[in-house]
């Protein structure tokens, strides 16, 4: 019956408690649609990184993590690889040789991230292929290809099948130098990535530097983002002489991004919330004022002063909640609405391609936010009623009968 | 037998600014069954000692006893449970729960008592039929005129089976007929179930009534007139 009465006194004044509603739920889908797109600008960030280089998982030798040179391979490689094929939950996996020499053409050179690929295998971790912007990525029967970035390609002054000539050590530290035509040129959301990091097959590497077959790196792609963390320990259990790295290992900053965007959005909306709470709090202090005669009849009768106190904070929180669960309503509709749409940054290329983040924005909250804010405005609710609670439980009775 | 016993009981207002006694050295004792009224001019000091005798005030001195317990030193929260259980309150401008039906504004009073919500509807509808509402049990406050909605009053009173029953001006908003009519019923409770009234009143039919007339001017006692022996 408490929770009738409390029910009822919030629909008195259906004007005023419809304002307060509507400012709630202004205020919070507005601060969830942002929190949304702040949510799809990491998740891009994250997403791009591991579609476009990292995989999920990584796997070295311990000293080409701490050196990177061209000696630090990863030991049998390829029972490595067998092994590792054996796993249902790989989805794909690249074996990678990767070195660091320069890129010239013509008109100028650049230090580059030589990634020897094989490229059927690299299709199945990254994305590269489908970020080819012009040319192909890579044909069978032509050797001597290389596939380049935007950037590097402005920065050479190169276009397709251009040559370019790359020189690098080999295992004796003497200078190979040899000729690529540009079969493709690539553009991904980073431009640091698109100006440093070239492809070629590995094949070509191998007979360049006259060696066997060998690895710096194994790329794994899995079947589901869930699936890292079991992935990872089996691996890394696996594999006890060997790197074994997930792309948080991998991309320490963005692990920080990701676990600090939480708690930066909950501030936002408790920021939203906060500023709500004032609006709630003068709508029940207006809602006491107003029923102070009554108030003073149900101390007369004998209810008591802390029911008076449950009875306040029930009918804030049932306000509030009424906004809030219309907020979230209304949030979530306008959420799935851009996501299906996605933002156009395209006009902003330039600035969001130094932070790797899409051009294409997908606002997306995990289905945890939800009832964490839910629990958030009942709290801002509790805290909202509890000046005009006291203020409703401090009345004389004997006065408060007499106020009209 | 002795319902209420008030022994040299004083109220002062204000009393570290200008004190203002609003009840000055009363004793007066009303026994079970009693239809008293307490007349006065405005200022007498009608409605302080009705607060006094009810617990919604306390006595700056002097002691009141109800059923032989002293409330002038009960704290706030003991206050609160004595009249829930002691005392029903019928006031001059109804005051009913505005979002609360006629049965439901009976019904909350029983609700605070703890009592059963099977208990609370059976007893809330036989009271609002005693006081002629059977037909009415649903309708919200607004939707009943002023009488109806004091005869509400008087069944919430009576819902919480109480000792006795203060009715402040309680007919003061009513056109004649009905201030008669609900006059009849208050009668009728006295004289059936021997039910205490207590009113503060300055209304002439509410006087005429009364078996007892206790007259107060400047807060003390002029007249204590009985007019009708108890039965």
């Amino acid at each position: 019956m408490l929770f009738i009465l409390a029910w009822r006194n919030v629909w008195r004044n259906k004007k005023r408690s419809l304002i307060i509603i509507a400012a709630i739920t202004a205020g919070l889908s507005c601060g969830l649609l942002a929190s949304a797109v702040m949510y799809g600008m990491y998740e891009s960030l994250i997403n791009s990184t591991i579609d476009r280089e990292l995989g999920h998982i990584q796997i070295h030798s311990i000293e080409f993590d701490e050196e990177k040179i061209l000696n630090d391979t990863i030991p049998d490689f390829k029972s490595v690889l067998n092994e590792i094929k054996k796993i249902p939950e790989i989805s794909g996996l690249s074996s990678r040789v990767i070195i660091e020499g320069m890129c010239s053409s013509a008109s100028s050179s650049r230090g580059v991230k030589i990634n020897g690929i094989v490229p059927e295998d690299e299709i199945k971790v990254t994305t590269i292929q489908k970020q080819i912007i012009e040319g192909s990525y890579f044909s069978s029967n032509l050797s001597a290809e290389v596939v380049i970035g935007k950037k590097l390609a402005e920065n050479l002054d190169v276009k397709i099948r251009s040559k370019i000539v790359l020189s690098f050590q080999d295992f004796e530290g003497n200078i190979v130098y040899a000729a690529f035509r540009v079969a493709g040129i690539y553009r991904t959301e980073s431009s640091l990535y698109d100006q440093s990091v070239i492809f070629v097959k590995q094949s070509e590497l191998f007979s360049l530097l006259n060696s066997k077959d060998f690895s710096h790196e194994i790329s794994l792609r899995l079947n589901s983002f869930q699936q890292v963390d079991s992935v990872y320990s089996k691996l890394s259990k696996k594999f006890p002489t060997l790197s074994v790295k997930d792309w948080k290992l991998l991309a320490p900053e963005i692990k920080v991004y990701y676990e600090i965007l939480d708690i930066q959005l909950y501030f936002f909306m408790g920021i939203i919330l906060f500023a709500l709470l004032f609006g709630i709090t003068n709508t029940m202090l207006m809602s006491v004022i107003e029923r102070i005669r009554e108030i003073g009849i149900l101390i007369a009768l004998g209810m008591k002063r802390s029911k008076i106190f449950l009875m306040i904070i029930i009918e804030t929180i049932a306000l509030s909640l009424v906004g809030g669960i219309a907020g979230l309503i209304v949030g979530v509709i306008i959420i799935e609405i851009v996501n299906s749409t996605g933002i156009n940054l395209s006009a902003f290329t330039e600035g969001l391609s130094q932070f790797s983040i899409s051009t294409v924005l997908y606002p997306v909250l995990p289905l945890s936010f939800y009832p964490i804010i839910t629990i958030m405005i009942i709290f801002s609710a509790i805290i909202a009623a509890i000046y005009p609670a006291i203020k409703a439980i401090r009345l004389k009775p004997a006065t408060a009968i007499r106020t009209y | 037998m002795k319902l209420i016993e008030l022994t040299d009981v004083s109220r002062i207002y204000d009393e570290t600014i200008v004190p203002v006694k609003a009840v000055d050295n009363v004793s007066l004792q009303i026994d079970t069954g009693e239809f008293t009224a307490i007349v006065g001019p405005s200022g007498s000091g009608k409605t302080t000692l009705l607060n006094l005798i009810g617990g919604l005030d306390q006595p700056t001195s002097g002691k009141i006893l109800v059923d032989g317990t002293d409330i002038s030193t009960y704290k706030e929260d003991e206050l609160i449970n004595f009249r829930l259980h002691h005392i029903g309150f019928v006031f001059q401008a109804y005051n009913l729960i505005p979002v609360f039906t006629a049965k439901e504004n009976v019904e909350f009073i029983m609700l605070l008592q703890n009592i059963s919500k099977e208990e609370r509807e059976k007893k809330a509808i036989s009271f609002l039929e005693a006081v002629g509402l059977k037909e009415r049990i649903n309708n919200f406050p607004t939707e009943l005129s002023g009488g109806q909605q004091q005869r509400v009053a008087v069944a919430r009173a009576l819902a919480s089976t109480p000792s006795f029953v203060l009715a402040d001006e309680p007919t003061a908003n009513l056109d004649s007929v009905s201030a008669e009519s609900l006059l009849d019923l208050m009668e009728d409770l006295n004289e059936k179930h021997n039910m205490t009234f207590i009113f503060s009143t300055h209304d002439e039919k509410v006087i005429k009534r009364a078996h007892r007339i206790i007259q107060l001017r400047d807060g003390r006692i002029e007249k204590d007139i009985v007019t009708k022996k108890n039965n």
